[in-house]
């Protein structure tokens, strides 16, 4: 994929860019409003992150210009203002999504992923992971072309994991991915746990390999390559 | 005790003995006066009956004898007189129409015509001095009585008037909050005291509310700069356990790193979303049907619940509808079940009691009943490590912008929180 990255602060610009090449994505990076409006112009893009407050300009007026140019890119809002207005404001310009600084790199990737995939195929892209069959727009997963019924957060964890192979998931990244903001007050940990095993169990009930490694104490990695 | 009542007893206290002095000075004056006026009568008279024994005018001297007025008695050739001294005294005489004795008073004296002699003695009856002193009395209390109507008018009206901008001060006083940053007390009033008062204050207030809005904008700006290092951080810490030569142990102690960052996010964002409610950042106002909120929050917490064995209870008598933001009305019912859920019991429960104009949460716990202070920032009762302290004084703030009562109470060992419309 071909990413736009426009964030002013050059630190989480890097680690930005360093997560997403690892997806083999392809980054460029705008630091400045007029930079950005450059970089736009100039190609087209599968993604463009949008940082809000930038040196000579809103990140929202930049929407505007990459909306005016008719382009097909996903467009995500990252900010650091998490204010409703502006999420508000930022969706109705038409960007596809929104996600309030801090947050973590698995997160940004799984949104990239969703948003790419609903912009380009409709939602109608079937992501596919060795035996693995996911069909989006139904939340239907196959395994060796057999169904397996899977809770909505076991789902979403699924695709989340799929969506970040071969990186280390922690848990404070999954409790994020599955209730947000609300559920913070909580220690979730062991709700995690439980979701994880019911999910690995399921997977292998239909004679999936064993990807999902737990990291004691930190998170998990779904490993497709040895 | 009001001011009016307090000077009004005041003036009662100091006018009663000024009223018994001036009534004994009164009482004085007025004896002297007529015991003067009387002793001239009297003498002029004695001197009419004289000139009468004078002229021989037997007529005249008998109709003052028959009037019972004065009395002329001739006396024996040899009966020593002073002719000289004319004597005052004061008698009792039987008055026959009043049918008793009066006081009279009397002058005696002695005249000699030719060689005859007489005693002439003429009265008059005087005024009785007990009741006098009564007249007095009565017209005194009766005096008091005014004189004290008329203060009570006139504090009356002086209150009404006169202090009027003084009670003004005090209304906007009690209405004064830092967060309306406006000071509305009357630059100019009628009375210089009053003025002064008035720009004292006004200078205090405006003085508070620039340091309210220094202090929230620090907040403001604080929270703000720390977000951005606190994603790099994140963001940082994210990439750090991608490497592959990482043992277990730096794993952990980059992951202790990443729960505590976690818990710095939570804290600031809590922090920014306490300025948001304090500068009125969240301006749509709808109509919340709050059985929803409670049903969709509930949802939330599906697993959480489950997890405690928690039973629900839900009283619902009406649906409670307020119009408030809602999206703080979704944060305040979330916060309040959070800590239900989060400081309970296993196989405790949650009460939830809905009717049209409150919402009451209440859950099993500790036994006993949490400080008056929870409401205040970062004050914490559990030990909790996922607890940031500061979710009751955000529902505390949002009920209050929101001009909802929110009020905790341990009544039958439960917790309970109910919001309620003023």
């Amino acid at each position: 994929m071909k990413i736009l990255i426009v964030e002013d602060e050059m630190e989480l610009q890097k680690s930005m860019q360093h997560y997403l090449e690892l997806e083999n994505n392809l980054i460029t990076t705008a630091s400045t409003y007029i930079e950005a409006e450059f970089k736009i112009a100039d190609y087209d893009y599968d993604c463009i992150l949008v940082d809000i407050t930038l040196p000579h300009g809103s990140g929202l007026d930049l929407i505007k210009v990459i909306k005016s140019k008719k382009s097909k890119a996903g467009i995500i809002i990252i900010s650091a203002k998490n204010s409703f207005d502006d999420k508000i404001l930022g969706l109705d310009l038409g960007a596809d999504d929104y996600l309030p600084k801090p947050f973590y790199l698995p997160e940004l990737n799984s949104r990239i992923n969703a948003v790419v995939r609903r912009k380009t195929f409709d939602g109608n892209l079937e992501i596919n992971c060795n035996e693995i069959k996911i069909i989006p727009n139904q939340r239907a997963v196959f395994v060796n072309n057999f169904p397996v019924v899977l809770t909505i957060k076991e789902y979403d964890l699924l695709v989340y994991f799929i969506t970040n192979k071969n990186r280390v998931v922690t848990k404070n990244a999954l409790v994020n991915h599955l209730w947000g903001d609300s559920a913070d007050g909580f220690d979730n940990f062991d709700f995690i746990y439980n979701h994880v095993k019911n999910l690995r169990k399921k997977l292998l009930e239909k004679k999936c390999s064993d990807y999902l490694k737990t990291i004691y104490g930190i998170g998990y990695n779904f490993k497709t390559d040895e | 005790m009001k001011l009016l009542i307090k000077t009004s007893l005041y003036y009662l206290l100091f006018t009663i003995p000024a009223m018994l002095i001036s009534g004994y000075v009164f009482y004085n004056v007025i004896t002297h006066e007529v015991k003067e006026s009387n002793n001239e009568f009297l003498a002029k008279r004695a001197l009419v009956i004289e000139n009468y024994l004078k002229e021989k005018d037997t007529i005249a001297i008998n109709v003052i004898n028959k009037s019972f007025e004065a009395q002329v008695i001739a006396l024996s050739s040899n009966f020593n007189i002073n002719l000289k001294e004319s004597v005052f005294s004061d008698t009792l005489i039987y008055d026959k129409k009043e049918k008793e004795l009066a006081e009279n008073s009397m002058i005696t004296s002695f005249v000699s015509i030719n060689s005859d002699k007489y005693q002439i003695k003429t009265w008059r009856s005087t005024l009785e001095y007990s009741e006098l002193v009564q007249g007095i009395f009565y017209l005194l209390i009766l005096l008091l009585f005014f004189l004290f109507l008329i203060t009570l008018f006139i504090n009356f009206w002086i209150s009404k008037t006169i202090w009027k901008p003084f009670y003004a001060t005090v209304e906007a006083i009690k209405k004064f909050r830092t967060n309306d940053n406006v000071v509305i007390l009357p630059k100019k009033t009628a009375i210089q005291e009053f003025t002064a008062l008035n720009n004292s204050l006004s200078t205090m207030m405006e003085k508070m509310i620039a340091d309210y809005n220094n202090q929230k904008k620090f907040t403001e700006n604080a929270s703000h700069e720390i977000q951005t290092p606190l994603a790099v951080i994140k963001a940082k810490i994210d990439l750090l356990v991608q490497s592959k030569n990482m043992n277990e142990n730096d794993l952990k102690l980059i992951m202790s790193i990443d729960d505590s960052c976690s818990k710095l996010i939570r804290l600031n964002k809590s922090l920014l979303l306490l300025t948001k409610i304090g500068n009125n950042q969240f301006l749509e106002v709808s109509e919340v049907s709050f059985e929803k909120v409670t049903a969709n929050a509930l949802s939330l917490f599906e697993e959480q619940i489950i997890n405690s064995n928690l039973e629900i209870k839900q009283t619902i008598e009406a649906d409670f509808k307020f119009k408030m933001n809602p999206d703080l009305c979704f944060i305040l019912i979330n916060n309040l079940l959070q800590n239900a859920i989060r400081h309970n019991v296993k196989n405790g429960f949650i009460k939830i009691e809905i009717n049209e104009n409150r919402i009451s949460i209440s859950n099993s716990g500790n036994q006993t009943a949490l400080a008056t202070n929870i409401f205040e920032r970062f004050q914490k009762n559990s030990t909790s490590n996922q607890s940031i302290g500061l979710g009751l004084a955000i529902s505390n703030e949002i009920t209050a912008i929101s001009t909802l009562d929110l009020k905790y109470q341990f009544v039958l060992n439960a917790h309970s929180f109910t919001i309620s419309s003023q």
